[in-house]
């Protein structure tokens, strides 16, 4: 049994440490995912672990177990969240396993949805739609034309896996208080995958151009900063392109993780750099995307 | 004439969903075929894409429904299209997707009576655009005019329009933006 420790804080950048722990791939045991010491995960935390799962399971590795977290309220919040429902048929689950209360939580805008064709993609924004827009204005005090803008990305990151990844994936959408790095409440949409990534995806068409630098990094940049797809048709690619569009008009943020690479277009109030590279692999691609509320006037 | 095509009709006719929203490119492949059999029956006529029931339109479905759909204006049997009740993201969405393949349209957006270009459309274009929507049907010099340009680059302008459907031209020399309400 390979023990992989969740870190106590997972999201989108501590999923780096956790990948750090993954056995060579595939696994030739089984697989103990421990949150037991975990006290928070972000919609990106929650995606991940269900692909890492999600990957398992495509490579027929044994089921693997996932530790529950200890502390009160955490699991609890875990299940409220949607993620609990979905783990629980990808992992042997370990702990006291809560029962989902109906009226979910509050700064979740959408629970953890999977997403496996186009028709999932409809059933998320339609889903979504008129809730995000209540909540939108009234936590982030963001404006009618943010909001659509908001479902617009939504949509698109959604139809990544759609398009491109060739297997399914899943995603979560909450509101929640970005207190140390922006000092103020944030969207954040979560989407991840347990496909081919993004390399694989375009290296029928962009590799030669490259030689030996073609990697990981590249193909998110090629895909993210030079809207280039695997399709030839001038107008693939541009889902992304109007998605970081939008963001850099509302400061918002966009991440792209895939094998052992992450790039990123930070806006001001965010320090990642614009591309990590050499990171532990992880299956599949990772989509995150923030959104921060309407600064107050002084 | 002009013929209303009601997307939100033909979107629930082609995909079963409870929803309003153009999104993902499947969906606009499958709603610009239908809009194709209906522009076939419009014939002759001008056409205009109804949006005023749509929720949400994302890139994917712009370029599929909108754009590719103008890419083809040339083969269409109509003898213009336009869009109209778009809101501020429809137009947004529309206009990048039409950006990337060089397109231009007329759009009637639901909060505005006043018709709008959407897509690559140079500053004259614009101009030219707005002084006739103020003048209706009107040559090029009165254009020129209202611009202090030379004729010639009004000319350019309006025919360039016109080269795109998103204006009238006239065998008398005139041009007009036509009915868009």
């Amino acid at each position: 049994m390979h023990v992989v420790p969740v870190p106590a804080f997972l999201d989108d950048r501590s999923l780096d440490a956790f990948a750090a722990q993954l056995p060579a791939w595939p696994p030739e045991g089984r697989v103990l995912v421990d949150a037991h010491a975990t006290e928070w995960s972000s919609p990106a935390g929650f995606t991940a672990l269900l692909t890492l799962g999600q990957a398992l399971a495509e490579v027929a590795a044994p089921k693997p177990r996932l530790t529950l977290p200890g502390a009160d309220g955490v699991a609890s919040y875990w299940a409220k969240a949607g993620f609990l429902q979905h783990a629980d048929t990808l992992f042997e689950l370990h702990g006291k396993v809560p029962r989902r209360r109906a009226d979910g939580a509050s700064e979740t805008l959408l629970d953890v949805t999977p997403i496996r064709e186009s028709k999932d993609v409809h059933e998320i924004v339609g889903r979504i739609n008129e809730r995000s827009t209540q909540i939108l204005k009234r936590e982030l005090d963001l404006e009618a034309s943010v909001v659509g803008g908001f479902g617009q990305s939504l949509s698109e990151t959604c139809q990544n896996i759609t398009e491109h990844a060739g297997t399914g994936g899943w995603v979560a959408v909450h509101v929640y208080n970005f207190r140390r790095r922006l000092g103020r409440k944030a969207v954040v949409i979560a989407v991840s995958d347990a496909g081919i990534g993004f390399r694989r995806s375009l290296e029928a068409t962009q590799a030669k151009r490259f030689g030996d630098r073609w990697g990981d990094g590249l193909a998110i940049e090629t895909a993210l900063i030079h809207n280039i797809s695997r399709f030839r048709d001038p107008g693939r690619g541009q889902g992304l392109a109007g998605t970081k569009r939008y963001l850099a008009r509302w400061q918002g943020k966009i991440s792209i993780r895939s094998g052992t690479a992450r790039v990123c277009i930070p806006p001001a109030w965010d320090d990642e750099p614009p591309m990590s590279e050499g990171l532990a692999w992880f299956p599949g691609s990772q989509v995150t995307i923030v959104i921060p509320a309407r600064e107050a006037s002084p | 004439m002009s013929a209303v095509i009601r997307l939100e009709r033909l979107l629930h006719e082609t995909v079963a969903t409870p929803y309003s929203d153009l999104v993902t490119r499947p969906t606009g492949a499958a709603v610009r075929q239908r809009v194709l059999e209906a522009l076939q029956e419009a014939a002759g006529d001008e056409a205009q894409l109804d949006f005023s029931a749509v929720g949400l339109v994302d890139f994917s479905c712009a370029d599929e429904v909108v754009a590719k759909l103008l890419n083809q204006l040339a083969l269409l049997p109509i003898i213009r299209l336009r869009l109209r009740g778009l809101r501020e993201d429809h137009a947004e969405a529309i206009e990048h997707a039409l950006r990337c393949h060089g397109l231009a349209v007329v759009a009637l957006l639901a909060d505005s009576p006043r018709p709008r270009l959407l897509g690559r459309v140079p500053d004259d274009w614009r101009d030219a655009f707005a002084v006739l929507a103020d003048l209706g049907r009107a040559p090029a010099p009165p254009v020129a005019a209202a611009l202090a340009w030379p004729l010639p680059r009004a000319l350019d302008a309006l025919g360039a329009l016109a080269e795109r459907r998103c204006v009238l031209a006239h065998p008398d020399d005139t041009f007009e933006l036509g009915a868009v309400a």
